[in-house]
């Protein structure tokens, strides 16, 4: 057995015990058995308490989708699935879970679409890039709007003096 | 001039109108399960008459799992296409019932009024559902004889579909 393999059965000891003592929490019984261990490997944080839990938990909480309501996060929502997330989210950060290993626990099962922020990568890009390009398209559009326009007023002012040169002439 | 204006203007708007088109096709909820040729998530509840189910148990046979609830309407829809699908596969196929979101008690009166079509288990906090990634009900799992999920359905499944995906597993 490696060094590795030692430490991560260590660890998942370590979090099997402190599932075994934990309590059910808002009205939910929240269970994380073996096969949540399996799937989460071992905790790459640190085990949280009292507000700093709340307070991640909200955080993210924030991060997610509810799943049964419309642009609403698992934060902001009051469905009972809302809840039950953010008792397992509770759960999963008090045993040490780190918020990306939460977040990918939940993405797992529910898919990419969990997440309210899709993750930067591949054709996501897109949702990130192309408002800052679309900016910056806009911007470089009203520069060059700006730009010409005053040509435009340089050229008239040049055609309005020339027509006095010419009026005048004519008048002499 | 007006030919930069339009060239810019369909740099901008053509890649919109495409990715606009694209994304209008289809709902996002639509989405497949992550779970689709995975072991499906293990899970050990209770029927309300008390009956103890689990998923390796089941195993040997294909298994229907359906989340549903009595207040979901495509869940009442569905209802009956299940009872007679349940009969016609009776010892071939499992077909159990997660209860999602409900009260335990009007899912009883409901069976009793509608029939049944295999045990409605409880699922304390959502462990199950959260499990399964159900975004809503009905929502229905094909697992395997092996225990793998082949297909996930959101929404109320008709007695074709039904077949045709039982076909794939028997």
């Amino acid at each position: 057995m490696t060094r590795s393999a030692i430490l991560h059965a260590l660890a998942t000891l370590l979090v099997a015990a402190a599932v075994a003592a934990q309590e059910p929490d808002g009205g939910f019984r929240v269970e994380v058995d073996q096969a949540d261990l399996a799937r989460l490997g071992a905790p790459e944080g640190r085990q949280l308490a009292g507000d700093e839990l709340a307070e991640r938990t909200q955080a993210v909480a924030a991060l997610m989708r509810c799943p049964s309501c419309q642009g609403l996060s698992v934060a902001d929502s009051h469905t009972v699935a809302s809840a039950a997330m953010r008792a397992k989210i509770e759960r999963l950060l008090a045993l040490g879970y780190s918020d990306e290993q939460v977040l990918a626990y939940f993405e797992a099962s529910f898919g990419e679409f969990i997440r309210l922020a899709p993750r930067p990568v591949g054709f996501n890009l897109v949702v990130w890039i192309a408002p800052v390009a679309a900016l910056a398209i806009g911007f470089g559009l009203v520069v060059w709007r700006v730009r010409s326009s005053a040509r435009t007023r340089r050229a008239s002012a040049d055609l309005e003096r020339y027509r006095e040169r010419v009026r005048a002439e004519v008048e002499r | 001039m007006n030919r930069k204006v339009l060239w810019v203007g369909g740099l901008v708007v053509v890649p919109l109108v495409v990715f606009l088109a694209l994304s209008f096709g289809h709902d996002p909820r639509l989405i497949e399960s992550p779970l689709v040729g995975d072991p499906a998530p293990a899970f050990d509840l209770h029927s309300l008459d008390g009956e103890a189910v689990s998923l390796p148990a089941l195993a040997g046979r294909p298994v229907v799992l359906n989340f549903w609830a009595t207040w979901c309407q495509p869940c009442i829809v569905e209802h009956p296409v299940l009872v007679e699908s349940a009969r016609r596969y009776e010892g071939r196929v499992h077909f159990v019932g997660v209860i999602y979101q409900d009260d335990g008690e009007l899912i009883r009166r409901f069976v009793e009024q509608r029939g049944s079509w295999g045990p409605s288990l409880v699922d304390p906090g959502s462990e199950v559902a959260i499990r399964y990634g159900v975004y809503g009900a009905p929502e229905t799992f094909f697992i395997d004889r092996q225990g793998v999920v082949r297909r996930k359905v959101t929404g109320p499944m008709g007695p074709s579909m039904l077949d045709a995906y039982l076909a794939e597993l028997l």
